[in-house]
């Protein structure tokens, strides 16, 4: 069985690789190059989300703004400091990993309500300073950050980036990975399955819940910091954006906040649809109802997301199921119970 | 077995999703540039904050096109507008320049609105070879940052907008001439530029600035802003507005009872609704603008004809800027007898930064960063309309100073 | 500093905070009943300015009747959003699903605001707009006296409501602790679902003063949701009294502290005040004995 499961995730991860080496030699326009770099960008991203998200469930929707933090870090730090490009995206993450403690601290200390006002904040306060504080920042003027490999055209450019946004992504879900199957990652299901109970079991909740959140600053500032040296131009207006923030929440759940590849798959689904959305909706803001409305009926009905919702369904249709129970919630349990016993009677 | 599939599932969809992404990418790429329409790309804000400019904008594109295709097009060729929505954000601004240009192969790109959303867009042009005229990028910024296919159509960049306005005002006699000067500016590098180009020349003439307000675009009560103005009592009131801000920052202010003998807005009183919106208390209300529906030169009555049969109403400034830009592409595609990507658009270049270019604003030139070199005339409130009162050469009524009271 | 123009501060710093405390109440009252963070509490309000402003621009009468129809219509909303969605959550996971629930929800109309109004500032034009009387040396305006008094009045009407009927004390004994107001014989899911309504209708009357003195546009909603959230924080997650003294220091200080640091700076006080709150004291400053566990 979990030899099976094994060998699956290794497919999975045989198949990614594969999709993101062949991709750029596919690709027949610089344009579609560069979407899927907005693709990955979101993969990326999502993904860091997921530290936070899937193994707590504490739900951040602050975590754009984290990443617009690194891209203005990364940028600032390569215009105002002459540091070198990956340098400046290197210590960028550092920064904003060191930026998120304190954020953490007041947001972690409680519990969930607090947490998402807190990261809400977060978004509201750095647009107010990076738009007020022109002087450092460019302030609405936008600041704009030296291309990294100057002497490249556009369509290498998308290229490179192309790979080191997979280098990147193949990075963090390997960090996922690893959480996932440590002790530590036990604490933190933990947390999100019971807290009260995990702190009783002796579980130090708490640096739990605060390194996760380091980490996926760390990772969210690395993919922002990236995204900057890409895109050239920063806005504060467009970094810190709480609609961008929620488009990874959205990617994590509708993918399935517990599996590896969730986020990567709901990004490229996400990504898809915003594209769609757009275009069939053309110049109204329907495109908003749309999301709105995606986003409200996973919520409802498919809250572990949508692969989990359809495999669930094959299950039900496949009736020799032999699940690991590992993943499963005590929520799930009880219900699996009541159903067990509902059949009995 | 079934944490198996699901991650089989995941990755399985992920690659087919991807695959298929850029397998239909490449059916409507290429082709387009044999065919005989000229086609032009734009990204245009038609959701979003900057939604209403942008409408207006995308009206002057229409008007070009149709003007230019009822004379049998551009060299005989039919000119269509390819206009995509930025829902006036950044990323996708680029995005859309980048499939104009890379997967749609239009022939021509022109310039979207806002200069938050110009600086990106011209660097995509600029990185592909494109020519690019913009209807609306007129902060300082836009220049500073090394384009050589950028052109901004217009007289002036934003920091000369009121150049006629700090001359009559520094030419009053000195007891005549007001002393003090309150500033309030939306935190945007248009308003903001016209605002700050209007006091640093007062200031430089001697006047001084009692207070120097920003607000971010989103503001919408104006209360406090009102507060701390009315309270130095200045005589002279700058307001770098765009619409609303500008009517909120007014009513404010008559709410505090103060009464500026000079008041100068940014875009805001040249709007149709302006006047109702603060109560018909419009009288000596300045703004500078680059366009006039009543300006002699030779295309303008054409355009505001056409443009009139066309929409059923006048062409603002938003319009006629845009409608310059097709001109300006225009003289350049005939001068070149070109209109496709690659050599051709070197040769365009070329032809708009050596030559004056007749449009409707006026005769246009341009220095080796793309900033043109006229200025903005400046209008004022008289007898209920909005009035050219300088320079003189153009003027429809007199300057009038002091304002009465709104 | 300039003695009349700090009062003039002073008193539009009242006015504003107000508001404040109104809208406050509303998302107050969420929390105390679900432990639901209502995102969606300011786009409602801003619908409700919306719809104050196509009554007068459309129908030609004083927005303020406008509240004749948003104000019962809002009721029902809110008890159709605690029973037809909210409740459905499962608790387990209610506090964060009911975030990203009610965000969609602030998304969808939003999204549907635009559709019907385009993404234009609208400012409802009233006869009155810039009139105003003084006060020792200070100018009030009329619309936002208007404002304030509904303000007011809705608060005053709200505390009365939850103090002297049965309703208010069902209510109470429901956000106080749901299980032993079941126990005895409350109806707590008929209440929860009142109490949203009640919730919802705070924010048509906040909509319709708000519009009075503003621009409305779209995406407005973002812009409040901020400083009614640290608001509630600081007042104590749950606690009414709490948020309106909240509400009324934070909007004070943001207009006083407008004099030294300029609109935008002025705006981070909120969130100082945020953070302050929950890394100092998270139970917040005036009560709330609920803020611990949340």
């Amino acid at each position: 069985m979990r030899n099976v499961s094994r060998w699956a995730t290794s497919g999975g991860a045989v198949l990614l690789v594969a999709a993101l080496l062949l991709f750029p030699s596919v690709a027949p326009n610089p344009y579609v190059l560069s979407a899927g770099i907005v693709v990955l960008n979101y993969a990326v991203l999502s993904t860091s989300w997921n530290f936070v998200g899937g193994f707590t469930g504490y739900i951040s929707l602050g975590h754009g703004a984290l990443a617009g933090l690194g891209g203005y870090a990364t940028g600032l730090l390569v215009v105002k400091a002459g540091l070198s490009s990956f340098l400046a995206l290197f210590a960028a993450a550092v920064l904003v990993g060191l930026v998120a403690v304190p954020v953490g601290f007041a947001a972690l200390r409680v519990r969930g309500a607090s947490f998402v006002i807190v990261s809400i904040a977060i978004v509201l306060i750095l647009l107010l300073v990076f738009q007020s504080w022109a002087s450092f920042t460019g302030g609405s003027r936008g600041l704009v950050v030296p291309r990294p490999f100057p002497d490249l055209s556009r369509p290498e450019h998308h290229r490179a980036f192309w790979y080191l946004y997979s280098g990147l992504l193949a990075l963090a879900l390997l960090a996922w990975w690893l959480v996932d199957r440590s002790r530590f990652g036990l604490g933190l299901k933990a947390v999100r399955e019971d807290e009260d109970k995990a702190e009783a079991l002796g579980t130090p909740t708490f640096a739990y819940k605060m390194i996760v959140f380091v980490v996926s600053a760390f990772f969210t500032a690395l993919g922002g910091g990236l995204y900057a040296l890409w895109f050239g131009d920063l806005d504060p207006v467009f970094q810190f954006s709480i609609l961008s923030g929620s488009y990874l929440v959205l990617m994590a759940l509708l993918g399935g906040v517990r599996n590896l590849f969730g986020p990567v798959v709901g990004a490229v689904v996400v990504g898809v649809a915003l594209e769609y959305f757009k275009v069939s909706f053309g110049d109204t803001q329907l495109h908003l109802v749309a999301t709105g409305v995606l986003l409200g009926l996973v919520v409802m009905f498919m809250p572990d997301g949508v692969l989990p919702a359809l495999a669930a369904l094959v299950k039900r249709l496949r009736p020799d199921d032999s699940a690991t129970i590992r993943e499963e919630t005590a929520e799930e349990l009880r219900d699996r119970r009541l159903a067990n016993a509902g059949d009995k009677r | 077995m079934y944490k198996t599939f699901r991650q089989a599932a995941a990755v399985g969809a992920a690659s087919i999703v991807l695959i298929s992404g850029c397998s239909s990418g490449g059916d409507d790429g290429g082709g387009d540039a044999s065919s005989k329409k000229i086609v032009v790309g734009i990204s245009l804000p038609l959701t979003g904050d900057f939604s209403e400019p942008g409408k207006g904008v995308q009206q002057g594109y229409q008007a070009w096109a149709k003007i230019v295709n009822d004379k049998g097009g551009l060299l005989g060729r039919q000119v269509e507008l390819k206009i995509l929505d930025d829902q006036s954000n950044a990323d996708r601004v680029v995005a859309d320049y980048e499939q104009l240009i890379g997967k749609d192969q239009v022939d021509l790109v022109v310039g979207p609105f806002s200069t938050r959303l110009v600086v990106p867009a011209a660097r995509v042009a600029e990185e592909y070879d494109m020519l690019f005229v913009e209807p609306a990028g007129a902060a300082k910024a836009v220049f500073e940052q090394g384009f050589k296919n950028l052109f901004y159509a217009a007289p002036a960049v934003a920091d000369d907008h009121y150049n006629h306005l700090a001359d009559a005002i520094l030419a009053m006699p000195a007891d005549k001439r007001p002393k003090t000067v309150a500033v309030a500016s939306m935190d945007d590098p248009f308003a903001q530029g016209t605002a700050y180009g209007l006091r640093d020349k007062l200031k430089a003439g001697g006047l001084s600035i009692v207070a120097d307000e920003v607000y971010p675009p989103n503001t919408t009560d104006f209360s406090q802003i009102a507060a701390k103005i009315a309270a130095t009592k200045a005589d002279v009131l700058i307001g770098g507005s765009q619409y609303q801000d500008g009517v909120n920052l007014i009513i404010a202010l008559q709410q505090l009872r103060y009464q500026p003998k000079l008041a100068a807005f940014s875009t805001a009183p040249t709007e149709p609704e302006f006047a109702k919106a603060i109560g018909n208390k419009t009288e000596g209300v300045l703004s500078p603008t680059g366009y006039s529906q009543d300006a002699p030169y030779a295309s303008n009555k054409e355009f505001v004809e056409k443009f009139k049969a066309q929409f059923g109403k006048d062409p603002e400034e938003d319009q006629a800027n845009a409608y310059t830009t097709g001109q300006v592409v225009e003289a350049a595609v005939k001068a070149a007898n070109c209109a496709e990507q690659g050599e051709c658009q070197k040769k365009l270049v070329d032809f708009v930064r050596k030559n004056k270019i007749e449009t409707v604003v006026g005769p246009l030139t341009w220095d080796a960063t793309g900033k043109p070199q006229g200025a903005h005339m400046i209008q004022q409130w008289v007898g209920g309309e909005i009035k050219i009162v300088l320079p003189a050469e153009t003027k429809e009524a007199d300057f009038s100073y002091p304002k009465p009271a709104w | 500093m300039d003695g009349a123009l700090l009062f003039q501060s002073v008193v539009l710093g009242l006015l504003l905070g107000g508001l404040y405390a109104l809208l406050a109440a509303g998302l107050t009252l969420y929390f105390g009943i679900m432990r639901v963070v209502m995102i969606a509490h300011s786009a409602f309000l801003i619908l409700a300015a919306y719809l104050a402003w196509w009554t007068h621009t459309e129908l030609g009468i004083d927005p303020l009747l406008s509240m004749i129809v948003t104000v019962p219509l809002f009721f029902g909303a809110g008890v159709l959003l605690q029973r037809g969605l909210l409740s459905r959550l499962r608790p387990m996971t209610l506090t964060m699903m009911s975030v990203l629930l009610t965000f969609a929800i602030a998304v969808t109309i939003e999204g549907l605001l635009g559709y019907a109004f385009t993404g234009t500032q609208r400012r409802i034009q009233l006869g009155y707009g810039s009139a105003s009387f003084g006060l020792f040396g200070a100018r009030i305006a009329v619309v936002k006296l208007i404002a304030f008094g509904l303000a007011a009045v809705a608060l005053g009407g709200l505390y009365l409501l939850m103090k002297r009927t049965r309703f208010g004390w069902a209510l109470r004994a429901t956000i106080q602790h749901q299980d032993a107001a079941r126990l005895v014989g409350i109806d707590t899911a008929r209440i929860a679902g009142y109490g949203f309504g009640l919730g919802l209708a705070t924010a048509a009357v906040g909509g319709t003063a708000l519009s009075l003195d503003t621009t409305i546009y779209p995406s407005l909603h973002w812009h409040w949701i901020g400083p009614l959230m640290a608001i509630i924080v600081v007042g104590g997650l749950g606690s009414v009294p709490g948020a309106a003294a909240a509400a009324l220091i934070l909007g004070l200080a943001q207009s006083v502290l407008q004099i030294p640091m300029g609109t935008t700076w002025a705006q981070t006080v909120f969130y100082l005040a945020l953070f302050a709150t929950l890394a100092f004291r998270p139970q917040g400053f005036f009560g709330g004995r609920l803020a611990q566990r949340f």
